[in-house]
């Protein structure tokens, strides 16, 4: 079957152990973590280590290489657990910017050697049957599932290839097919109509 | 690239978040981020919007290794030197003792000088002609820390940014030190290429790009003011 034309299916924005913690305690244990309390950090890491590493394994492709970026996540939360601000948004969101920023800095530096490896990590696909959770994943995840199944079927494969495989412009081409152009415009007006539908 | 247009910045914040902002674009849009807070007020956005496709991914366990690696990090990371079990000899356990509490001392103190900022110094001045000076900019003497000051309310144009650049000697191309403030000062830290850049660099100069600077990692605007770079720092 064509990548870009897979049937659409129902999307599950949060699930797990991560959904159960609430932000408001991820947010105490990252304040704890800035006092340098390090039960707090392990604490972090019991709910939020396995949700980080199945992004960061998505985007980098080998289980060693993520969980080395792992543990370089959780040293940089110990350190910059001071600059987060429980103003600017869910402590989880924050949490996962820095697992995601970190894993495509990493997918940076050894996209050559990453592409040369076979031993690729086999991973299932992130479809998830039936409608999430949206009492425990929160009403922006809910929001985001709805707006997501609004797309066009090209739009939604071309942004979770990018978002979920850390996929380039150039890669998602290469899987599809499809001339880079059209991969770009998939994407740009996938995420502007994202936006307009949230933002309605 | 018209980066004053808050339709483009929010399509470059998303495809930041995305991951699809990639190479030298990718760069320059984070330090972007970091000079300007509205810049990163939309990237905060879509990080909220797309960051919960990411949490419906299965968890996936790490292996029992990652933890005791992270332990040991930290604690090695804020932990004073460690400490020996002194020599089993009595007679030679108040000299060991001695010793290490000299060498606790002085590798505190090494470690505490380590992590003291070298002051800054003023390594050029730049001002048009007759006109008053409009930055100075100051560095460490090992390079990795630089600051530009702007001194005169003239140093701001709507809708461009002043870009600051090592000129090498030679026709060497120059090398971004990034956006200069429009006023106050603004600190950062120098990449590796950036000191290599310096260290033999005789001047800097001034360029007029679009907001947050160049587009293409080289100058696009005309060269407004050139600098000798103080060589004794």
């Amino acid at each position: 079957m064509h990548p870009m034309t897979a049937p659409g299916r129902r999307y599950t924005m949060a699930n797990g152990a991560a959904a159960n913690s609430t932000d408001d305690e991820l947010a105490r244990l990252i304040q704890a973590c800035a006092a340098r309390d390090r039960q707090a950090l392990r604490r972090l890491y019991e709910l939020m280590a396995g949700q980080m590493l199945a992004s960061m394994v998505r985007i980098l492709r080998r289980r060693a290489l993520a969980e080395e970026a792992l543990q370089d996540v959780f040293v940089s939360i110990w350190q910059r657990a001071q600059q987060f601000e429980g103003g600017r948004g869910p402590a989880r969101i924050w949490l996962m910017a820095i697992a995601r920023h970190r894993a495509i800095d990493v997918l940076r530096s050894e996209r050559v050697n990453l592409y040369r490896e076979a031993d690729v990590e086999q991973l299932p696909e992130p479809a998830m049957e039936g409608m999430g959770d949206w009492a425990s994943a929160g009403r922006s995840a809910a929001a985001l599932a709805r707006c997501f199944e609004e797309l066009s079927g090209e739009q939604r494969r071309g942004i979770e290839l990018a978002f979920i495989n850390g996929y380039s412009h150039a890669d998602i081409a290469r899987v599809t097919g499809e001339p880079l152009g059209t991969i770009k415009s998939w994407i740009r007006r996938g995420l502007a109509s994202l936006r307009q539908c949230l933002e309605s | 690239m018209k980066h004053d247009q808050p339709q483009l910045i929010d399509a470059l914040a998303s495809e930041y978040v995305l991951g699809t902002l990639r190479g030298a674009a990718r760069r320059r849009f984070e330090r972007w981020q970091s000079a300007e807070w509205h810049v990163a007020s939309r990237v905060h956005t879509w990080e909220s919007r797309l960051i919960p496709l990411a949490l419906g991914l299965p968890p996936l366990a790490p292996s029992p290794g990652v933890w005791t690696r992270i332990e040991e990090r930290i604690r090695s990371a804020d932990a004073p030197p460690a400490t020996r079990r002194a020599a089993a000899r009595p007679a030679l356990r108040a000299l060991a003792a001695g010793l290490l509490m000299c060498a606790v001392i002085a590798g505190g103190y090494v470690a505490w000088r380590m992590t003291q900022p070298l002051p800054l110094q003023t390594v050029a001045t730049i001002k048009a002609e007759q006109g008053p000076i409009l930055w100075s900019i100051e560095l460490d003497a090992h390079r990795e820390r630089l600051r530009a000051v702007a001194l005169a309310a003239a140093a701001t144009r709507p809708g461009h940014s002043f870009e600051l650049w090592a000129l090498p000697p030679g026709k060497g191309a120059p090398v971004s030190l990034g956006v200069l403030p429009g006023a106050g000062q603004l600190e950062r830290t120098l990449s590796d290429a950036q000191r290599q850049a310096l260290a033999i660099a005789a001047q800097v100069a001034v360029s007029l790009e679009p907001p947050g600077g160049s587009p293409t990692g080289a100058p696009t605007g005309p060269v407004l003011y050139v600098a000798a770079l103080n060589p004794n720092v």
